[in-house]
């Protein structure tokens, strides 16, 4: 992406929901429609902060239908790099943001004959658009969603509303646990299974579904990573003859930009592998954090996602 | 005259046991009973739990042809001694492809699809497979016994069975038909394009091909 291909928007709306998480409401600039999208696209929104832009991905929980404004559910998160704390603290109704066209990394498998929606905490935003291309489908499904307690429970009454008793509720806060093992052992052949949440949730429900003989195929889970801070390190950018500096609480990525060099991306979260960058030279060793490459790859060290991985290093060359 | 390299037409694998699989369904035709047998000795040494969660559906050669060969009969014998959950033996491809589709509707995601036999008929279980979304990590196909084809007509949509020649005459409209290497999954059969339409009557050499 590069900035030639944002569409400038203004937020309309903004709702807390609950505690920790706000709803926001963003139409175009001038007015018109929003680019087109299917239930789990994401978009990257990017904020202009004082001394730094930060370019996080949120997913799209909007009907796909109504393109008049696009909804997005931020959470603010404790050890934030700043881009959840900009959200919530520094945007208000008339704010502009500029946002990259939706992509869909979490799309519903077309010829499914059931559906499994499984969320967790905020992890409920990409099933929200989803749903909306549910209904009316005629095809089974069924959603879990867990939160730690009642007011924690965000989108609660328009979930209510619409699904009825295909809602199944969890709450921490009371000792609620999905039963993942009964869940995933007894679903008839053609379901698929989708997960957002917490790191944990995502990794244990593709285990126990692996478990009961799932295959790969009909598993599909999303999590963006948010860039964890880590040592300073220099990085040499060969192509463009560059010396960086990445500080402890910016991604590699977000350097790289900073430094007026372009790298393709899409989620900025780990997931697509978009960004994917060959390495050249190393002396010491990668932090990869991306769900992308394989645990092979990572060994090898002979690429990096720059998004959200790092290096503890004296020296690294990247051919970009 | 027979176009290859058409990247529709199937591929097969020597079938191998997937113990990730919590449940085993293994379908079988003839000749086909050998490599069923081969999977189970396979899950007995490496999985022997996995065995009470298999169950076989098997057609012997019908009318001695079709199956592409004898050991039909063994076979059987061999099946109800492998003490695996369940064993159907059936008189006919109909009768066995309703039970099939039946037990898939009652089926958990989690179960592993095996087919071996002639390729027409792993195409015809495969058609049904389809209907219940199994993807590729959940089915494995072995190829064996005949080489015939169910060939589709193009210009009357009629399913000609058993072809083994490179040219056929339709059994819906009777045009001759050119067979060729496009397969569709979803019809389970090659496609038959009308060979003579430029020069009425003027056909290529006939050659048992299919065999």
């Amino acid at each position: 992406m590069s900035d030639e291909q944002t569409v400038a928007v203004e937020v309309v709306g903004i709702e807390q929901v609950t505690p920790l998480i706000k709803h926001f409401k963003l139409a175009p600039v001038g007015g018109g429609t929003l680019p087109v999208f299917s239930g789990g696209s994401h978009i990257i929104v990017v904020m202009r902060g004082a001394d730094r832009v930060h370019k996080n991905p949120y997913s799209l929980l909007g009907s796909p239908s109504e393109l008049d404004t696009y909804e997005i559910g931020v959470r603010r998160m404790e050890e934030s790099r700043g881009g959840s704390h900009f959200m919530h603290d520094q945007v208000v109704v008339g704010s502009r943001l500029e946002i990259a066209h939706p992509i869909n990394l979490f799309g519903l498998d077309k010829i499914a004959r059931k559906h499994v929606l499984i969320a967790g905490g905020i992890g409920i935003t990409p099933f929200l658009a989803q749903l909306e291309d549910l209904h009316g489908g005629g095809v089974p499904y069924e959603l879990h969603y867990s939160v730690r307690s009642h007011e924690h429970a965000a989108f609660l009454t328009r979930l209510h509303r619409r699904e009825g008793e295909r809602l199944h509720m969890y709450y921490d806060s009371e000792g609620q646990m999905i039963p993942f093992e009964t869940l995933l052992a007894n679903q008839p052949l053609g379901t698929h299974v989708y997960v957002c949440g917490p790191a944990g949730m995502i990794k244990h429900v593709i285990a126990t579904a692996q478990s009961c003989g799932w295959p790969d195929s009909h598993i599909h889970w999303e999590q963006f990573s948010a860039p964890p801070v880590g040592d300073a390190f220099e990085v040499f950018l060969a192509r463009s003859q560059l010396s960086v500096h990445v500080p402890p609480d910016q991604s590699l990525l977000e350097s790289i930009e900073a430094a007026g060099v372009e790298v393709p991306y899409l989620c900025r979260g780990g997931v697509c592998g978009f960004c994917h960058t060959r390495v050249l030279e190393l002396d010491g060793t990668l932090v990869h954090n991306d769900h992308f490459l394989s645990d092979a790859d990572k060994a090898k060290g002979k690429s990096i996602m720059p998004c959200v991985s790092r290096a503890q290093c004296k020296r690294l060359v990247l051919d970009l | 005259m027979l176009v290859t390299g058409i990247k529709s037409k199937p591929v097969y694998a020597p079938l191998q046991a997937d113990t990730r699989g919590r449940y085993h369904l293994m379908v079988g035709m003839g000749v086909g009973a050998a490599p069923l047998l081969r999977v189970i000795a396979e899950m007995r040494s490496a999985a022997a739990h996995s065995l009470k969660h298999t169950r076989v559906l098997y057609v012997p050669d019908s009318g001695g042809s079709e199956g592409g060969g004898t050991g039909g009969g063994a076979g059987i014998d061999e099946f109800r001694s492998a003490a695996v959950g369940e064993v159907r033996v059936f008189e006919g491809t109909p009768a066995l492809l309703e039970k099939f589709r039946a037990t898939l509707s009652e089926s958990s995601m989690g179960t592993r699809l095996y087919v071996a036999g002639p390729e027409s008929f792993i195409g015809l279980v495969m058609k049904i497979a389809l209907e219940f979304n199994l993807n590729k990590d959940e089915i494995r196909a072995e190829e064996c016994g005949t080489l015939a084809r169910r060939i589709y007509c193009i210009h009357c949509r009629a399913t000609t069975e058993q072809v083994r020649t490179n040219i056929v005459r339709c059994v819906g409209c009777a045009r001759w038909l050119l067979v060729r290497d496009h397969y569709s999954r979803r019809l389970a059969a090659y496609m038959g394009v009308m060979v003579d339409a430029e020069a009425p009557g003027e056909l290529p050499p006939v050659k048992e091909v299919f065999l």
